[in-house]
């Protein structure tokens, strides 16, 4: 019967001719071993598909693990977290200030005169006053004028003609933020008391309530900073097309960063920005409006060729593709998917959802790495990942909490491990009773046993935190110690602050139970288990906790944007800056604002804009030590945990480096202070056997 | 003829009418921005995502992003948010690495559902019946992330082979039959585990089908012809059996954007399953609309096939 034997033949050849595929496979061991090509590019793997390669645009961790390859910036981070430079060779910063003439204490030449004498007669002065004197390289006079600016009050846009008094320039060779405190030493003590800009400002139509003196005060301040950054860069800078990067690519880059129809996330890094000035091809003065350290350091921006990107190469662009030039912005060039840049590696190929394969760069400026290619490959799955590891086609893999155990001393690789730079904590709704008392907060916190936590959930994988900077830094005060497990002083806290328990052993306080929602977002499993976990200690000091879980995008939009929350437990990614102002000033309480809490903190507030203004380092530690006190004091979170990662590497991979006459010297890879161990990327290569190590190591 | 193809696409046009305005709101009803916006980032001000609503249409009313949207969909010109590149270029480029993998595990399903279904019902009540009923539940029962990893274990494991990705990553052979004895490879588990339900399910309603069939009058009538007990299986019962079948046959066609996220996600295969599951995530509105938009016009062409097939196989039904 014809039918019957088709319907047995065709599946039989069918799966014949699937299987006989397997002999064309080449197995892992053609791949890796016998494959010289092999040892000479580095395959890692990432969860998700980069989404656009331009550092000006993108802001998620895959795409700028790539553009960190391609792209390189003025400058980095060494070892120690100082920042170096890269493309630019050196630095200088200093300010320039310009504060008003008060006509009650002479006019503007006279004051110019009065400081010029000071400046001869320094020794009469305190040794503070002294530095701020001999800092001082010119002096001048400037205005008076004026000025139209545009802006939003309260929500309206309104134009404001800005009176511009007469004001006295000064040209510092440093920073000095304490500038006006030794002006009136010099001036008198009163010079800046009546001096208000309310009046100098009018508005283009009335507004309901006035100018707000903040508004008025940062749109004409009495005394005005204008930090200044003179980058040089270094010359023989090449980008992959052999194109020159010059100063007028660094213009460029702010330009697109600023220009309102790129979109760029990284927009308010470099809204202080007054002016970026191309001086000559390998100088340029970034003029700031403002004190604001932090700014220095998103100089590591990648920078974007000029020539590739401009306003003309972007219409022909447009053109080729039969699209209107006026509609064609950053965004939609084809350099976001063939990046350009000038960094160790370039681009060659990027399959969607597959891999991105970068070569070496032969004009790195820092010599080219030893690798020939880098390859990210997108392998969504972790248990993928890992088989993939194991069958060395991929250099690294990130360990889960429970694995660490089990990987960590494998003779088969090297491991490394640092604590991450995000911490969890449980934040409280400071705007609600009972958590506007710091005792109950206290209490709280000490009923939580965090080393549990850490044990059980994070299978160990975790470390202890006390405050809001990154733990590896120096702004973390490594001396402030944790609120320790302890339900009895709880107990005795809460009792102090009225709250005793009543014969069913609920804490109880003019008749009303001690008794709240501890909130948390649906899908992240630790959270879960904290969640119940806390709840649990909780109650076993007599606390009446509930629990919820929602989807993220309610709980943020629902619950935390409009401040309807009692406690949640939630986590912060922090930069390596200290600045805390979003998250931590009182200003930054409304809905939609980061300090949702609600914290409110005179001299945390203080040292909050002072730590923004300081420029020297120490200074700033000292500040940020005393901030970290004082919100470890307050205790607006429970701070929980940093987390642990350990990632395994193959153990062939070493540093290689040049000896004294030439030849190859193998060195162990070591990892910076912060934990990461790619800090010396460009030096790794891969070796057919374990190597001998140079003597030391 | 001419009428009942007229009437056809009109109804068909208005469905699909009901349809946009139906996914468009459910998308907007549901929880979430665009991930771009995100307003847990300290480096987004108000005014950064003030404008990203306004590029994105989203400070309009909803008829107006609706009419917005829609026109440039039609015009082909919709870009995704996430790296503003077309998104039907996009949607392409995926399409043509899942159909390989939908092609064959709808062959694998086919192929091995009727033979496995046919001998069930023949021999029904037998040990072989019984076997192959407990192997369909369990295949239908087993989840299928679990399976595939099984699978992966094993091969990895045993074989030495690698199986995740469209092709041995890195492979330098320039011999096109290598290079596509590759591709065939990596297209074995995959299709695999896809045909798995597949083939349980359809190879019960075979069985079912079968025997309902056997059931009939004309069977006896060709038995007591004395037609041999194979022809009487594979010619009468089969052919009438088949029917049900081919209505099935043009339902198929809306699996061809599905897709799966899990196996996908899990042998890393960059297809359009994963497009999908990504632009929900980052609430991608533009890919989620175009592909559910086709999806649409594929289950109604779907069903538009089976209803002309169903003509063509079935002498007894005229329009």
């Amino acid at each position: 019967m014809r039918t019957k034997r088709l319907l047995l033949l065709i599946p039989c050849v069918v799966i014949a001719f699937l299987i006989q595929s397997y002999f064309w496979v080449p197995t892992y061991e053609e791949q890796t071993r016998g494959n010289p090509e092999r040892l000479k590019e580095f395959i890692t793997a990432s969860l998700g598909d980069a989404s656009i390669l331009n550092p000006v645009l993108s802001a998620d961790s895959a795409s700028s693990r790539i553009e960190d390859q391609i792209f390189e910036g003025l400058l980095d981070r060494d070892e120690d977290l100082k920042l170096r430079g890269r493309v630019a060779k050196s630095w200088e910063i200093f300010e320039e200030v310009y504060f008003w003439v008060n006509p009650r204490y002479g006019s503007g030449q006279a004051i110019c005169e009065r400081l010029k004498r000071a400046k001869g007669l320094v020794w009469q002065y305190g040794p503070q006053v002294q530095t701020f004197l001999k800092s001082i390289k010119h002096i001048a006079l400037q205005g008076p004028g004026q000025r139209v600016v545009k802006d939003s009050v309260s929500g309206k846009e309104v134009a404001l003609r800005l009176d511009v008094p007469q004001r006295v320039k000064l040209t510092l060779n440093k920073i000095d933020p304490d500038l006006k405190k030794h002006l009136q030493v010099l001036l008198g003590v009163d010079y800046f008391r009546d001096l208000t800009p309310l009046s100098r400002i009018s508005p283009s139509f009335p507004l309901p309530g006035g100018l707000p003196l903040a508004k008025a005060m940062a749109l004409l301040p009495v005394v005005e900073h204008n930090p200044v950054i003179i980058f040089h860069l270094r010359s023989g800078v090449v980008f992959h097309d052999q194109h020159p990067v010059t100063a007028a690519d660094v213009k460029f880059t702010f330009q697109a960063i600023m220009d309102p129809r790129n979109l760029s996330p990284r927009m308010a890094d470099f809204e202080p920005v007054k002016a970026v000035e191309v001086i000559d091809p390998l100088t340029v003065r970034v003029v700031y409006k403002r004190l604001y350290s932090p700014a220095l350091a998103t100089w590591s921006i990648g920078l974007l060729p000029a020539h590739l990107l401009n306003k003309r190469a972007l219409s022909r662009e447009a053109m080729a593709q039969g699209r209107d030039p006026d509609k064609f912005t950053l965004r939609d060039s084809s350099f976001n998917t063939h990046p350009i840049g000038c960094g160790p590696f370039s681009f060659k190929e990027w399959k969607s959802d597959q891999y991105i394969v970068l070569t070496r760069n032969e004009n790195y400026f820092a010599g080219p790495p030893n690798y020939q290619r880098y390859v990210m490959r997108v392998i969504p799955d972790l248990l993928t990942q890992e088989m993939e590891f194991y069958s060395g086609t991929l250099d690294t893999y990130t360990l889960q909490p429970h694995q660490v155990v089990r990987l960590q001393h494998d003779p088969r690789f090297q491991s490394f491990s640092g604590t991450s730079y995000g911490y969890t904590y449980i934040g409280y709704n400071m705007r609600r009773k009972p958590f506007n008392d710091v005792r109950v907060r206290r209490a709280l916190s000490m009923a939580v046993d965090v080393d549990k936590i850490i044990k059980y959930v994070l299978y160990g994988q975790g470390e202890r935190i006390t405050g809001p900077f990154v733990k590896q830094t120096d702004y973390y005060d490594q001396g402030i110690a944790p609120v320790p497990y302890d339900p009895q002083r709880a107990l005795a806290l809460l009792k102090e602050a009225g709250w005793v328990r009543n014969k069913d052993g609920w804490l109880v306080k003019d008749g009303q139970r001690l008794q709240f929602t501890l909130l948390t977002n649906n899908g992240n499993a630790i959270r879960k288990a904290i969640l119940a976990i806390v709840q649990n200690q909780w109650r076993r000091i007599g606390v009446d906790v509930k629990t919820d879980t929602l989807e993220w995008s309610v709980f943020i939009q629902e619950r935390i944007n409009k401040l309807d929350f009692d406690a949640v437990i939630l986590g912060w990614v922090m930069g390596i800056e200290p600045d805390l102002f979003q998250i931590w000033h009182s200003s930054q309480t409304d809905p939609y604002e980061l300090n949702f809490c609600g914290f409110k903190n005179k001299k945390a507030d203080q040292l909050i804009i002072r730590i923004r203004q300081e420029y020297d380092h120490r200074k700033q530690v000292e500040l940020c030590h005393r901030l970290h006190r004082i919100i470890a004091q307050e205790q607006p979170y429970t701070f929980l945990y940093v987390s642990k990662w350990t990632a395994v590497l193959d153990k062939r991979i070493v540093i290689k480096e040049q000896g004294p006459g030439g030849e190859p010297r193998f060195r162990r890879i070591r990892p910076t202070r912060t934990g990461n161990f790619y800090f010396d990327f460009n030096k790794w290569i891969k070796l057919s056997r374990l190597p001998q190590l140079s003597p030391g190591d | 003829m001419f009428s009942f193809f007229a009437r056809n696409v009109l109804q068909k046009l208005l469905t699909l009418f009901f349809i946009s305005i139906i996914s468009f709101l459910i998308i907007h009803l549901a929880p979430g921005k665009p991930s771009q916006i995100d307003p847990l980032n300290p480096k987004f001000t108000p005014e950064v995502m003030k404008r990203f609503q306004k590029q994105f249409h989203l400070d309009k009313p909803l008829s107006l992003q609706y009419y917005l949207f829609y026109k440039e969909l039609l015009g082909g010109k919709t870009v995704s948010w996430k790296d503003n590149q077309p998104v039907l270029q996009k949607i392409w480029d995926r399409f043509k690495n899942s159909v390989p993998l939908f092609l064959l595990g709808t062959i694998l399903t086919w192929t091995i559902a009727f033979p496995v279904g046919i001998s069930a019902a023949v021999r029904r009540g037998t040990w072989y019946d019984r076997v192959s009923t407990f192997v369909a539940y369990l295949l239908i029962s087993i989840p299928g992330f679990f399976f595939a990893y099984v699978l992966i274990i094993l091969v990895v494991n045993q074989l030495h082979v690698p199986v995740i990705g469209m092709e041995t990553f890195g492979l330098r052979s320039s011999s096109l039959l290598t290079w596509g004895m590759d591709h065939l490879w990596h297209l074995v588990l995959p299709s695999i585990l896809g045909a798995t339900g597949g083939v349980a399910v359809l190879s019960r309603y075979v069985r079912n089908q079968m025997l309902e069939v056997e059931g009939q009058d004309y069977i006896r009538t060709a038995r007591a012809k004395g037609v041999s007990e194979d022809e009487v299986h594979y010619k009468h019962a089969l052919r009438n059996a088949l029917l049900p079948f081919i209505t099935m046959f043009g339902l198929v066609l809306p699996g061809l954007i599905g897709g799966s996220v899990i196996i996908e996600s899990i042998f890393s295969w960059p297809g359009i399953g994963r497009l999908a599951y990504q632009a929900i995530l980052a609430r991608d509105y533009p890919v989620i609309l175009t592909l559910n938009m086709i999806s649409a016009v594929l289950v109604l062409m779907g069903t538009f096939v089976s209803d002309l097939l169903y003509v063509l196989a079935d002498p007894r039904i005229r329009l």
